[in-house]
């Protein structure tokens, strides 16, 4: 943008672009309170004059906020003081008008879709495009800002923590209610919203700032997530829809994790990976109380969680002995044949083609629901006068299992076998020749990876009651893969999110699910061509994927010092 | 005995299947040490471009035998690498050379993507027309067969369902197809590669592609070359395929390119002969695996887990594989 319109012109109609863009601002704030739609069918029912839905309350927020940062810098510079140079005010009104067209647009194709044409939009829409396009292209002729400096303000540790239980907050709110919007229209058009927000933040700086204050408070960072993420089952008064969804999340956000120490932190690609939660759901599912269970020993949960998990840990020791030795890229293709081996022999130990362990392609079924000390996992509860179902008592688990994965993860990371991992990725003659032992640090983390993956296996034997060689094909373990590359590699935020997306997306845009594979593989490709690092990029690997690019690398660095800044504030300087 | 011999037969034919897929992975991972996972699928639309270039001809069946040996199969064989080629430079283009220098892992991932892509692109339009706007979007395109299941491959007179027996020995027509094809591409092959400009323009890269640039060959035209190859004869092996089975799927190029791949390594991968003799004991091993074991492991239900196995067992103890490999473990 910066080289179609000449600075020169920018400066000259900056005052008359403010007054369109307002005017813009003013348009979409309008839009709000008049009918988007000519049938109450399509979105949420946006057809009612001065009564605006929901949806068109989230568009407000971002027209206010054009409308904000547009007026309020009309009071002058002097008065702003420092916070004239805080915030990007420009070029956050650019980000906004554009995340507020989008979401208009959205919503606008939506509706068309939905209700059969563009006849159905009301003059609501069609205000609030205009608006949008009034106000984008105002923007557009301010001079840019200089970069936000939020995260250099020194605020009061209340205000940290503040501001992390408001994030998470926001987080809960926004799961809580684009998970409970059944309309494909409807939750594209939240998802664009929040999109939106969440560039414009970024924007004002708030993630850095948000980042230095997590840094500063992790207790308190960890213990919120937790918390909301426990209460999210309170949010849904037992609905099991929701729930069902959130747990498979859960699950498969549990697996993905495992797969990102093995990818992620040692740079294994390691494409079997499903093979190794198969491993322990059919352990799991074989010494259950099942009637088809075919070993007639039923020890407790407690005892199967680590049985299932010695035995996925073994498997991944008899593939990674032999196969970690040899270049990195035959691991790829052995943990493939792996893989399918695994699905073969499942399929083969019928009776009929070997001894009879698992029926066949017929599987295991009629798993008994989970009993842990006593609590039974499939029975309904109340609590806080709040219905509980079975898929929220699964959902807790998970979060349990997930809990202990990241606490593993996190130690991991930051232990010397981490930061030999970490070597052994980058380069790993050179951590060889430091004296790391590569070659049982692979294996460590390979056989532990899969351990990981056989406790989660294990629990998702119970949650879907059957176990059936099928469900363990390589197009799951290209998923597990996605969700680690699309979220970044080495990260546990974004192996989160990227999970999330990769979970989420179908189960709320079904008419779209014979595209789904075809459209995960090109994003796959484009991701690797555009942002190999991934949604949540951890900095060292983001550096690794750019290592020609000086001026990330003084990004970086000037990152760094400003953390450490906050961190010692005693300490004048900081060397690198 | 003869169950030995039928066995061998067997065994070479299905190996030959493999080593024509396994030169593509050796070709190029001699090069730009790139495991190219989408090679399987580059297989898979081989055999559809020569199923497509059949449907174009008007659906042509009880063609004497002459004219369909002498028309039909090279026009088809034509079609399929045409295909094949196409879709495998367009690969190399868009999809690995953006990520050559990047870390190892991110063409790895990418091909896992393409491969994924191509299926799903053959089995959503393949006789579909997503061009033409409608309702009823994509629209048929008459006459097409939809790729969402098998699709029956057409039959050569001549070749299709033809069989030859020496002694007690039975061997079938398409078998032979394949290894006469094996043995023309190999020929080919180390003619291509030994006494053509751009096949020693090839060796050089693979040695050292650094010097090999000063010595004023173009790489990434070299590199071009080698997909393009490797995808000729993926795709002669699609056509061997369809005339072997009878019928052609979207998922056939996931299995049958793990196999070759395992050929491949089992040969020394990046070295070109290595596959060819890869593929050929691998289909032996396999067929004999699924003779010569006794007991229920012997059932044909394992053969694929005894392949696997067999590439597993390689790599342990002898990971350069059978003639040693060019290149291996350069990163």
């Amino acid at each position: 943008m910066r080289a179609i319109i000449p600075d020169a012109l920018k400066l000259q109609l900056r005052y008359p672009a403010r007054a369109v863009g307002i005017l813009g601002a003013l348009a979409m704030a309008a839009a709000v309170f008049m009918p988007w739609a000519y049938g109450p069918g399509a979105l949420d029912n946006m057809t009612l004059w001065a009564s605006p839905s929901p949806l068109q309350l989230f568009f407000g927020v971002l027209a206010l906020l054009v409308l904000a940062l547009l007026a309020i810098p009309l009071v002058g510079k002097p008065k702003l003081g420092r916070w004239a140079h805080i915030l990007a005010w420009n070029t956050s009104a650019k980000t906004s008008a554009i995340s507020a067209l989008a979401m208009a647009g959205v919503a606008a194709i939506a509706i068309a879709i939905e209700l059969g044409g563009v006849v159905n939009l009301d003059p609501g829409a069609w205000v609030a495009l205009v608006g949008g396009v009034l106000a984008v292209t105002a923007t557009l002729f301010l001079p840019d800002s200089p970069p936000p400096s939020l995260e250099r303000v020194k605020s009061a540790k209340w205000l940290q923590i503040t501001g992390i239980a408001l994030g998470m907050a926001a987080v809960l709110f926004g799961a809580a209610y684009g998970l409970g919007l059944s309309d494909a229209g409807a939750f594209l058009t939240f998802a664009a919203f929040l999109v939106g927000l969440v560039l414009i933040l970024r924007q004002f700086g708030v993630f850095d700032w948000l980042s230095i204050a997590a840094a500063n408070n992790r207790q308190v960072l960890v213990l919120s997530a937790f918390t909301v993420a426990f209460a999210f089952p309170f949010t849904q008064d037992g609905s099991d829809a929701t729930m069902s969804v959130a747990a498979q999340v859960l699950i498969f956000a549990a697996t993905a994790l495992g797969l990102n120490i093995v990818v992620g932190l040692v740079g294994l690609l390691d494409l079997g990976y499903i093979a190794f939660l198969g491993a322990g759901a059919f352990t799991a599912a074989v010494l259950s109380e099942s009637a088809f269970a075919t070993i007639d020993f039923h020890p407790p949960f407690v005892i199967t969680v680590l049985i299932s998990g010695a035995v996925a840990s073994l498997l991944g020791l008899v593939i990674g002995a032999p196969t970690l030795r040899v270049s990195g890229d035959y691991l790829a293709i052995v943990t493939l044949a792996f893989g399918e081996i695994f699905r073969i022999t499942m399929n083969n130990l019928d009776g009929n083609d070997g001894p009879n362990l698992t029926h066949g392609s017929n599987g295991i079924p009629g798993i008994p629901d989970l009993s842990l000390l006593g609590f039974d996992f499939g029975q309904p509860h109340v609590i806080l006068g709040i219905d509980i179902g079975r898929f929220a008592n699964y959902y807790w688990l998970m979060l349990l299992v997930m809990g202990l994965i990241i606490v593993v993860f996190t130690n991991l990371n930051h232990s010397r076998i981490g930061r030999g991992w970490v070597a052994i990725r980058e380069d790993e003659l050179a951590a060889e020749a430091m004296g790391v032992n590569t070659f049982a640090l692979k294996l460590l983390a390979f056989s532990g990876g899969a351990f990981l993956a056989g406790v989660a296996g294990a629990v998702k034997a119970h949650y879907d009651v059957s176990v059936t060689p099928d469900q363990y094909v390589f197009l799951e373990s290209a998923f597990l893969l996605a969700a680690v590359v699309l979220g970044g590699m080495g990260t546990v935020a974004g192996v989160l999110i990227g999970a999330t997306i990769l979970k989420l997306l179908p189960e709320k845009l079904r008419f779209f699910s014979d595209y789904r594979l075809l459209l995960f593989g090109l994003l796959m490709v484009v991701m690797m061509r555009f942002r190999p690092e991934g949604i949540v990029a951890d900095e060292r690997r983001q550096l690794e994927f750019h290592d020609d690019s000086e001026e990330l690398a003084d990004e970086v660095e000037e990152e760094l010092i400003a953390h450490h800044a906050h961190l010692n504030p005693d300490r004048e300087v900081f060397e690198l | 005995m003869e169950l030995f011999f039928q066995q061998l037969i067997n065994g070479l034919s299905l190996g030959a299947l493999y080593a024509l897929i396994a030169v593509g992975y050796t070709v190029v991972y001699g090069i730009v040490q790139l495991i190219n996972f989408a090679h399987g699928e580059i297989f898979m639309i081989g055999a559809f471009g020569a199923f497509a270039t059949w449907t174009v001809m008007g659906r042509p069946a009880d063609w004497p035998a002459t004219t369909a040996l002498l028309v039909l199969l090279p026009l088809m064989m034509i079609g399929g690498m045409v295909a094949a080629i196409a879709v495998a430079v367009a690969t190399e283009r868009f999809a690995y050379r953006p990520l050559r220098g990047a870390p190892r892992l991110a063409p790895l991932i990418s091909a896992i993507g393409v491969s994924v892509f191509l299926q799903e692109l053959i089995r959503l339009f393949f006789g579909t027309n997503p061009f033409i706007p409608s309702s009823s979007w994509p629209v048929r395109i008459p006459g097409w067969p939809d790729a969402k299941s098998a699709v029956p491959f057409p039959s050569v007179t001549g070749i299709s369902g033809e069989i030859i027996s020496i002694g007690g020995v039975t061997i079938q027509m398409p078998a032979v197809f394949t290894l006469g094809a094996l043995a023309i591409c190999t020929v080919f092959l180390w003619y291509f590669v030994n006494r053509t400009k751009t096949g020693r323009a090839m060796v050089a890269t693979s040695q050292d592609p650094d010097t090999a640039r000063l010595m004023g060959i173009n790489v990434d035209r070299v590199i071009v070359s080698a997909f393009a190859v490797g995808a000729a004869l993926a795709a002669i092996a699609g056509v061997a395929h369809g005339l072997r089975y009878g019928n052609i799927d979207f998922r056939m190029g996931f299995l049958a390119g793990l196999k070759a791949f395992t050929a491949a390594v089992l040969g020394g991968i990046g070295n070109i002969n290595g596959a060819v003799v890869g593929g050929l004991v691998l289909g032996v091993a396999e067929a004999m695996a699924t003779t010569f074991i006794p007991g229920q492991f012997g059932s044909s239900a394992w053969k694929d887990v005894w392949a696997f196995v067999l590439l597993i067992m390689v790599l342990v103890f002898r990971p350069q594989g059978l003639l040693g490999a060019k290149v291996v473990d350069r990163a």
